[in-house]
C-alpha cells in the first residue's frame, strides 16, 4: 500500500487509493527538494503558472529596459546594428544641450503637474455629485466614465475639432461671449493648456470612479456624526471626508501622472504625424520622434530613460507606500 | 492502520525580525481509531498543530508519523487526510454530489460508478441524499455542515481532522452535531483530531484530551483524568466551569498558611507534597460544601458576596470572614438551598478534594483522592 | 437605480421622514442646484461626441457654414463621409480585431495563472512581495522606455522565415506585424492582468483551496477545478479591460507595423493620419472614423459599464 509520492507528480489523478508515503522515498537531495526548502513547498510546482508570465514580463519589460540603457549609452543612428564595444554617456550631455530636450522636459513637467492636479479635483467633484444620493446615478457615471473608454486617436479627433480656430464649438462658445477667437492649438503658449483640458475630459472618470470608491468606503456615521456635530455639507466635505481620501487620491494621482507621462497617443493623432503642435512637444513625442522619424535611436533611448527615471520617482515611493500598508 | 504520532512537533514562526514559536515539542501518540479533542485557549497553537498534521504547514523539527511512516515532507494531498473546516470550505460552484465526489475524483482511480455509489451511501450516512444536486449557496449553515462532513467520510480517508467544526451552529444544533459526530466517530473507527476551543466539547466527545497552552502540551489523558487529575494548575483551571479556586498557601510543618485561613493536612497528604513549601491550593466550587458545623478542622466561616440562581444549582461567590471585600471564590450548591447576600454561612473545604500544585512550576503534586 | 442608496446627511432622511414645507422648499433648492451641476457635467462630456456626430453627416458645406454642434439640416446632410471613412477603414477594423482578440484572451489567461501561481500557492511572503512588486511596476512602465529595443529584437527574430508556410498560402507577409503586436500586447498587458486577478483571488477562501489540496488534488487541477470555474467575474473585468486597452493603442502599432498603408495596418494607426492632407483637414471625414475606430469599445463599453468600471478603479 504505498503511494507515487514524488513532488514532481502533478497528476493527482492516478494515484492508488489509500496508504501513505514510505520515509523511506523521501530521503536524499533532490534540486526540486532543496528549492522547496528555500521557498517554500510549493515554490517548484507553482512555478508552472507563474514563470512562464513572469519570464515574458522579465524579458519584454525588464530585459528591454536594462537593454534601452544599453543602447542610450552607444551612438547608433540611422539603419544597422548598434556598436555596444564604445559606452558613454555621450546621448545624455547632447540632450541637457539640446534645448529641444529642455523644452520637452518641461512641457511634460507642467503637463504632469497640471493635468493631475486639475482631473483630480474635477474627478472628485464629480463624485461628490454622484455620491449625493442621486437618481440615475448609473446613467451620470456611465457618461462620466465613457471617454475613458476611447482610445486617444479617437478622442484627438474630436478635441482637434472642439477647438478647431473657424468652427470649433470652443470658439463659437467664447465668441458668443463676446471674447476674440483662441489659436488653442496654433498658438505655442496655449497648446498645452488646450491638450490638458482634452487629457481632463478623458480622464475625468477614471479619477471619480476612483474617488467614489472611497467615499463609498467611509462609513455613513461620520456624515452623520458631522451633521450631528452642525457641519454644513461644504465643510463636512472639506473637514471630515476629503481628509480619508487619502489613500484613493494618491493611487489616482499615481495612474493619472503615468497616463499624463504617456501622452504620446494623442498628440501624435492631434496632428496626424510625428511632430506635435509647437509648444506642445513633450518628452514622450520627442523620444519617438528621435527614434522612428530622425532614427537617432541612441538619442532617442536616452530621452526614454529619462522617462523611465521620471515614471520610477513617481512609481517608487507609490510602490514602497502600498508595500508599506502590506498591499503587496 | 491509522495511528498518528507526533514527536517532539515545533513550529517557529518568522516574525519581523525575530520568531514565534508557535507550537513547542508537542508529542502526542494516537491509537487507531481515537478520537482525541486538542482544546486550548485562542493562540496556543491548537490549529497550528492540527494543520501541520494536514500539512498545510511546513515542521520546524521534530516528526508527525502516520501508520509509522514520516509524513512531513509528504504534500497535503498525498497523506489520505480529511479535514471539516471552520467555514466548511464547499466549492460553491459545485453541487453537494460534486463537493462529495471531488476527493474521490483526484485521489483514487475509482470509476464513476463506484465514486456514484460511495457518494450516495455517504450522503446516506449524513442524512442528506435529498440535497444531492443543490448548491451550497442554498443550504443552511446545519446542511453545509453536514456535506462537509460528508465530503470528509466519503474518502474514507486514514485520518479526520476537524477545525472547531461546529462553531458556526447556532447551540441548540451544535448540541445535535456534538453527539452525531461522536456516533459517526464511533461507526467508522477513524483516528480523528479534533480542535476546538469549547470545553464542553473537549468534555464529551473525545476519548481523550490533549490540552495546548502558549504552544506547549499540558496533558493527554480522558476527559475525567483531565478534569479530576489535572497534571499542572493550567489544566486544572482550564477544565471545568465554573474553574477551580486557587489559593495561594505556604506550608508550615502540617499546616497550609493562606492570607486569610490556615488548613491542616493529613500524612498521606503531607507525603504528596514531600519538601515543596511554596505551594497553590485548588478545589472545585462543587466539591465545597455548606455545612451547620463550623467546628472541624477543614470548615470556615465565610460570607456570601453574590449569588446566581442557575436553576439547578446556584453558583455562590463567597469570601472568607477576614479577607477583604471583592476577594472571593466560587462554590455551587443545590439550587434549593436559600442562600442570600449577606449571609454568614459556613462551609468545608473537604481534604479529600483538594489538589495542590507546585506555587512557582504549576506541576500538580497532589490530586484528589477518587472514590471507586 | 443605485445598489448601495444610503441616506446620508439631512437630505434624504428629512424626506423620509415628511419634515415640514419650509424644510422641503429649501432641500428642493438645493437638489435642483445639484442635478443642474450633474446635467451641466453630463452637457460637458457629451458635447464633443454630439459635435463630432454631428459634424460626421455633413457636407463640407455644412460643415464650415453651420454650428459644429448643430445637426446637419436636409440640404446639409449626407453619409458620403461615413462610406469613405468605412473604405479607409473597413480593413483596419479586421486587422485590429485579429491582434487584439487573440492578445485579450493570452493575456487574460496567462494573468489568471500567474496571479494564481503568486496568490494560492504555498512559498514564502518574502520571495512573493518582490515578485509581485515586479508585476505591478511593469504596468506603470512608460513605453517609450522599452520602444528602441522592441524594434530591435523583432527586427533581430527571423519571424518572416519561420511564417513562410503563412506567406505561402497567399496571406501579406506583412501581416507578421499582427503576430508582433500579439506578443508585444500580451508582454505589456500580462502586469495588470496578474495584479486585477490578485486583487480577486486574494479574497478567495483559503480554506476552501485547502481543502481541496487535502482533497487530493494538485496545484494544477485546483487551479482547473477550482479557481477557473470561480473566476469568471474577473475574466469578465479583465477581457473588457484588456480588449479596451489594446484596441485602443496607438505607440505599438506605429511602431511595429509602421505604415497606415500596410496591408496589416490597425484601424487606429490608420485613423490618426485619416483626413488630414496638404489641402486642409477633413474634419467630417475624421469624426466619421473616429466613430468607427471607437464603436467595438463603445459597444463593449456599453454593455459591460461595470465590469469596466472595475477594471479601471483597480
Amino acid at each position: 500500500m504505498t503511494r507515487n509520492t514524488d513532488t514532481g507528480d502533478d497528476s493527482g489523478d492516478a494515484l492508488p487509493d489509500g496508504g501513505v508515503a514510505e520515509s523511506g522515498q523521501r530521503s536524499g537531495f533532490s534540486p526540486v527538494s532543496a528549492l522547496n526548502e528555500r521557498f517554500g513547498s510549493d515554490f517548484v510546482e507553482s512555478s508552472q503558472f507563474w514563470l512562464p508570465p513572469f519570464l515574458l514580463v522579465g524579458l519584454f519589460v525588464y530585459g528591454a529596459i536594462i537593454w534601452n540603457l544599453l543602447i542610450s549609452l552607444t551612438d547608433f543612428t540611422g539603419f544597422g546594428t548598434p556598436d555596444y564595444g564604445d559606452l558613454d554617456l555621450e546621448m545624455y550631455s547632447r540632450a541637457l544641450a539640446d534645448s529641444g530636450f529642455v523644452d520637452a522636459a518641461i512641457n511634460t513637467f507642467i503637463l504632469l503637474v497640471g493635468f493631475t492636479l486639475v482631473t483630480l479635483a474635477l474627478g472628485l467633484g464629480l463624485a461628490i455629485l454622484i455620491d449625493r444620493n442621486i437618481r440615475f446615478e448609473n446613467t451620470f457615471r456611465t457618461i462620466y466614465l465613457l471617454p475613458m473608454s476611447l482610445s486617444f486617436v479617437v478622442t484627438a479627433q474630436f478635441w482637434a475639432w472642439m477647438f478647431n480656430f473657424n468652427n470649433g464649438v470652443i470658439n463659437i462658445v467664447i465668441t458668443s461671449l463676446g471674447f476674440g477667437r483662441v489659436d488653442w492649438i496654433g498658438n505655442p503658449d496655449i497648446v498645452l493648456w488646450a491638450v490638458m483640458f482634452a487629457l481632463m475630459w478623458q480622464f475625468a472618470g477614471y479619477a471619480m470612479v476612483v474617488f467614489l470608491a472611497g467615499l463609498r468606503a467611509i462609513p455613513d456615521e461620520h456624515y452623520e456624526a458631522a451633521k450631528v456635530d452642525g457641519a454644513s455639507t461644504v465643510r463636512m466635505y472639506w473637514r471630515v471626508i476629503i481628509p480619508q481620501l487619502k489613500g484613493s487620491t494618491i493611487s489616482a494621482s499615481v495612474v493619472l501622472m503615468v497616463f499624463a507621462l504617456k501622452a504620446f497617443d494623442f498628440l501624435y493623432s492631434l496632428v496626424g504625424g510625428y511632430r506635435p503642435p509647437n509648444g506642445a512637444d513633450i518628452l514622450a513625442t520627442k523620444m519617438v520622434r528621435e527614434a522612428y522619424a530622425n532614427l537617432n535611436w541612441a538619442y532617442a533611448s536616452a530621452v526614454a530613460i529619462t522617462l523611465f527615471l521620471m515614471t520610477l520617482g513617481i512609481v517608487g515611493p507609490y510602490l514602497y507606500y502600498q508595500y508599506n500598508r502590506g498591499n503587496l | 492502520m491509522g495511528t498518528l504520532e507526533l514527536d517532539g512537533v515545533t513550529k517557529v514562526f518568522p516574525d519581523g525580525d525575530g520568531e514565534v514559536v508557535a507550537v513547542d515539542d508537542v508529542n502526542i501518540e494516537m491509537r487507531d481509531g481515537e478520537f482525541l479533542v486538542v482544546v486550548g485557549p485562542s493562540g496556543c497553537g491548537k490549529s497550528t498543530t492540527l494543520r501541520m498534521v494536514a500539512g498545510l504547514e511546513t515542521v520546524t523539527s521534530g516528526e508527525i508519523r502516520l501508520a509509522s511512516n514520516v509524513i512531513n515532507d509528504v504534500k497535503p494531498q498525498h497523506r489520505d487526510i480529511a479535514m471539516v473546516f471552520q467555514s466548511y470550505a464547499l466549492y460553491p460552484h459545485m453541487t453537494v454530489k460534486g463537493n462529495m465526489a471531488f476527493g474521490l475524483e483526484e485521489s483514487t482511480d475509482l470509476s464513476d460508478e463506484e465514486i456514484e455509489t460511495r457518494v450516495t451511501d455517504a450522503a446516506a450516512t449524513m442524512g442528506i441524499a435529498e440535497l444531492l444536486d443543490r448548491k451550497p449557496s442554498d443550504l443552511s449553515g446545519g446542511q453545509q455542515q453536514r456535506v462537509a462532513l460528508g465530503r470528509a467520510i466519503v474518502r474514507d480517508p486514514e485520518v479526520f481532522l476537524m477545525d472547531e467544526p461546529l462553531s458556526n451552529l447556532d447551540a441548540k444544533l451544535r448540541s445535535e452535531m456534538r453527539t452525531e459526530l461522536q456516533r459517526l466517530q464511533s461507526e467508522l473507527d477513524v483516528t480523528t483530531m479534533y480542535v476546538t476551543h469549547d470545553q464542553t466539547e473537549a468534555m464529551t466527545m473525545g476519548d481523550r484530551i490533549a490540552i495546548l497552552n502558549a504552544g506547549e502540551l499540558q496533558q493527554v489523558a480522558t476527559p475525567l483524568e483531565c478534569y479530576h487529575e489535572p497534571a499542572n494548575r493550567f489544566v486544572a483551571g482550564f477544565i471545568g466551569d465554573p474553574s477551580m479556586n486557587f489559593f495561594d498557601v505556604e506550608r508550615d510543618g502540617d499546616t497550609l498558611i493562606g492570607d486569610t485561613f490556615d488548613y491542616p493536612l493529613s500524612q498521606s497528604t503531607l507525603d504528596d507534597i514531600g519538601d515543596v513549601t511554596d505551594l497553590t491550593l485548588g478545589i472545585r466550587p462543587e466539591d465545597i460544601t455548606v455545612t451547620e458545623d463550623a467546628s472541624g478542622d477543614h470548615t470556615f466561616s465565610t460570607v456570601v458576596e453574590v449569588v446566581e440562581p442557575m436553576g439547578d444549582e446556584n453558583t455562590v461567590y463567597l469570601r472568607f470572614e477576614d479577607a477583604p471585600e471583592g476577594e472571593t471564590f466560587i462554590a455551587t450548591v443545590g439550587g434549593l438551598q436559600r442562600i442570600s447576600v449577606g449571609d454568614e454561612i459556613s462551609i468545608e473545604i473537604p481534604e479529600k478534594a483538594i489538589h495542590l500544585f507546585d506555587g512557582s512550576t504549576g506541576e500538580a503534586v497532589h490530586n484528589r483522592d477518587i472514590e471507586e | 437605480m443605485s445598489n448601495d442608496a444610503r441616506t446620508d446627511g439631512g437630505t434624504a432622511s428629512a424626506t423620509d421622514t415628511g419634515a415640514s414645507a419650509g424644510a422641503l422648499a429649501r432641500i428642493d433648492g438645493y437638489r435642483i442646484l445639484l442635478y443642474l451641476g450633474l446635467v451641466g457635467m453630463l452637457a460637458f462630456f457629451l458635447i464633443p461626441i454630439e459635435s463630432g456626430l454631428v459634424t460626421s453627416f455633413k457636407t463640407p458645406g455644412g460643415v464650415s457654414g453651420s454650428l459644429p454642434f448643430a445637426p446637419p439640416t436636409s440640404s446639409t446632410f449626407t453619409l458620403e463621409k461615413w462610406q469613405s471613412a468605412f473604405d479607409a477603414l473597413g480593413r483596419g477594423l479586421i486587422n485590429s480585431a485579429l491582434y487584439a482578440i487573440p492578445a485579450t484572451v493570452i493575456s487574460a489567461l496567462l494573468g489568471s495563472f500567474a496571479a494564481y501561481g503568486i496568490t494560492q500557492s504555498n512559498w514564502k511572503q518574502k520571495y512573493k512581495a518582490p515578485l509581485l512588486a515586479l508585476f505591478v511596476a511593469g504596468i506603470f512602465i512608460p513605453y517609450q522606455a522599452v520602444l528602441v529595443p522592441l524594434s530591435q529584437f523583432w527586427s533581430m527574430v527571423p519571424l518572416q522565415e519561420w511564417l513562410g508556410f503563412l506567406w505561402a498560402l497567399g496571406i501579406n507577409n506583412d501581416y507578421v506585424g499582427v503576430i508582433e503586436l500579439i506578443v508585444t500586447h500580451v508582454a505589456y498587458g500580462l502586469p495588470i492582468c496578474t495584479v486585477l486577478f490578485r486583487s480577486y483571488y486574494k479574497n478567495m477562501s483559503e480554506e476552501m483551496i485547502e481543502a481541496a489540496r487535502l482533497d487530493g488534488a494538485s496545484i494544477r487541477r485546483i487551479y482547473r477545478r477550482i479557481v477557473l470555474p470561480l473566476s469568471g467575474p474577473m475574466f469578465a473585468v479583465v477581457l473588457i479591460y484588456q480588449f479596451t486597452q489594446i484596441w485602443n493603442d496607438l505607440l505599438f502599432t506605429l511602431v511595429l507595423v509602421q505604415t497606415e498603408s500596410s496591408a496589416a495596418a490597425p484601424i487606429v494607426l490608420i485613423l490618426a493620419g485619416l483626413g488630414t492632407s496638404l489641402e486642409g483637414q477633413d474634419f467630417a471625414l475624421r469624426m466619421a472614423g473616429a466613430f468607427i475606430a471607437a464603436l467595438p469599445t463603445l459597444a463593449v463599453y456599453i454593455a459591460f459599464g461595470e465590469e469596466f468600471a472595475e477594471g479601471v478603479a483597480t
